[in-house]
């Protein structure tokens, strides 16, 4: 193989190679981004439902549910969708027991 | 500022530049492709001469003659050692071939060239002809003799003097040693008479053809681009067996030096004239070498033979052997460049990686990952967490929610703010603690401590 071809071959996988990786790099780390954002929020408004929960005066089954859901969901660790779904029911729970108090 | 403002624009340029660069990369490399296609065509510098297949006949090349049947000339073989068929041009010195044949028993048939094929194979079938002679082609035992000499073409065609084939081919079939060859073609000064003729009919129209001669026009176009500049073309028929022959180049050249003279002796043709010593014997050689097979064989007529000649030294012309100028070739810009084209590919795509890396690098991919931005997000944290500590002190029960849901979400802004994810992320969740203390500074109902102005009140 001459050094010619060889220089068209490897420039072309090099080409190739470098138009892959700056496309993909980019679009992976906003996913997971956004996946740890997804996460923080999540996390903060459990914590918030907890403490509200512990403040409450009455038990609320409905409240606990919620809140044993989104403890569940944060535990399993999933994807964006799951984060959203725990920061939901949290939340709600949190509402629940904001009323109550 | 301005600083900033020109960095943004040369990123914007170092950005298109990536973008130019891989452009470019492909288009060289569709280039390289591309120009790997394989040509086949092959001529002499694009000579402009004819390279048509001609069927067989078209040519002029077959005679009238014609050979009685293979069961007659076996008869005629049978009774002679030596059997003339009429129309039989061909002529040797007897003598050196009777030496040559000896004691051996060699049967020779000589045929008139011009047969078609159904002829050729009558001849070919007479299986007691030891030695077939059809036109000036010597064959048998399988064999071919042929010159391979100027001098010994010029002999076969000029005086179709067969000689020299005869000796060889009879010595290599009774397995004798070679015979050397012989008898040059000899040349005499043509007189003052026929001079003047042969003078006086190209001054006036550019040829002359001689009696018996079978010329009948030089071929127009090939002629052109054979000799530009135009030339005389004498033409004469085959000259007669062991005569000498009138030697018209050398006496022409002599009184019109600068004029291209072109002389045929039946299908012998010589050049005289400028550049005689640059392409003659070559256009001669590759002439006779390439069609002397057929020209021996058959009968062409003299303006195909030339037409067949001029072609030849068309294509000796426009391989630059002689007489330039050249025909104008434009430099074809593909062949130049095409050398420098992987250094091209090589500089475009080191020129993309290289941009590729930086814009990686830009977009924090590479590198700067995790590096925590300080700036208003955590000076608001400060702010707040100071705060929490503060309006701590003064909460109740009924405040301490709120504080504590304020605090865990100052914790989970500055674990989002040590994490490095994004600023509006930080804000959000300090919206929220906000939002909580607030609601803290209500319940305990000092205004002051109401984020809003306290953080004013910080700040001045």
């Amino acid at each position: 193989m001459s050094p010619s071809l060889l220089i068209w071959l490897v420039g072309g996988v090099l080409l190739l190679a470098a138009g892959i990786v700056t496309t993909l790099l980019p679009r992976l780390r906003t996913r997971t981004r956004a996946t740890r954002v997804a996460w923080s929020r999540a996390r903060a408004a459990i914590d918030s439902a907890t403490v509200s929960r512990d403040a409450a005066a009455v038990r609320l089954p409905e409240a606990d549910r919620l809140l044993a859901r989104a403890e569940l969901l944060a535990a399993e660790h999933g994807g964006t969708a799951a984060a959203q779904a725990a920061t939901e029911h949290a939340r709600q729970a949190d509402r629940l027991w904001r009323a109550q108090s | 500022m301005a600083g900033a403002v020109v960095r943004v624009r040369w990123s914007r340029q170092l950005h298109l530049l990536r973008w130019v660069l891989l452009v470019v990369a492909v288009l060289v490399l569709v280039v390289f492709v591309l120009a790997q296609r394989q040509s086949i065509e092959v001529s002499y510098g694009q000579s402009p001469s004819s390279s048509v297949r001609i069927e067989e006949g078209a040519a002029g090349e077959l005679s009238d003659a014609t050979v009685p049947s293979t069961q007659e000339m076996t008869t005629l073989v049978a009774a002679d050692s030596v059997v003339r068929l009429p129309g039989a041009v061909a002529h040797w010195d007897e003598q050196r071939v009777r030496e040559a044949i000896g004691d051996a028993d060699i049967r020779i048939l000589v045929a008139p060239p011009g047969l078609d094929e159904a002829e050729h194979e009558r001849v070919r079938e007479v299986e007691n002809a030891t030695v077939r002679v059809i036109g000036t082609q010597v064959s048998g035992g399988g064999l071919v003799a042929t010159p391979d000499t100027l001098a010994g073409w010029r002999a076969q065609f000029a005086t179709h003097d067969v000689t020299n084939q005869l000796a060889a081919l009879i010595a290599r079939l009774r397995k004798a040693p070679a015979p050397t060859e012989r008898g040059e073609v000899r040349w005499r000064e043509p007189s003052e008479r026929e001079l003047a003729t042969v003078l006086a009919d190209l001054r006036t129209g550019g040829s002359h053809v001689g009696r018996g001669a079978t010329l009948d026009g030089v071929p127009e176009q090939v002629a052109r681009t054979a000799f530009p500049d135009g030339a005389w073309y004498v033409a004469l028929p085959a000259q007669p067996y062991g005569e000498p022959l009138p030697a018209y180049g050398p006496a022409l050249s002599r009184l019109a030096p600068d004029q291209p003279i072109v002389v045929m002796y039946g299908g012998w043709i010589e050049y005289h004239g400028p550049a005689a010593a640059e392409f003659a014997d070559l256009a001669a050689v590759s002439f006779y070498a390439q069609a002397g097979s057929r020209l021996s064989r058959y009968d062409y007529p003299q303006r195909n033979v030339l037409g067949a000649y001029l072609g030849k030294v068309t294509d000796v012309r426009y391989a630059g052997l002689f007489d330039r100028p050249l025909p104008y070739r434009p430099l074809d810009p593909l062949r130049v460049a095409l050398p420098a084209l992987p250094w091209i590919f090589t500089g475009c795509v080191a020129g993309f990686l290289v941009l590729s890396a930086r814009s990686l690098r830009r977009s924090g991919v590479l590198g700067a990952a995790g590096r925590a931005r300080h700036g208003a997000g955590a000076a608001r944290l400060a702010g707040l967490t100071a705060l929490a500590v503060e309006v701590s002190l003064l909460t109740d029960a009924r405040s301490n929610p709120a504080l504590t849901r304020g605090i865990g979400k100052l914790q989970a802004a500055r674990s989002a703010l040590d994490d490095g994810l994004p600023a509006r992320h930080v804000w959000e969740l300090l919206d929220e603690a906000t939002a909580e203390l607030d609601e803290t500074a209500r319940m305990v109902g000092i205004a002051s401590y109401r984020p809003a102005s306290y953080l004013q009140g910080r700040l001045s």
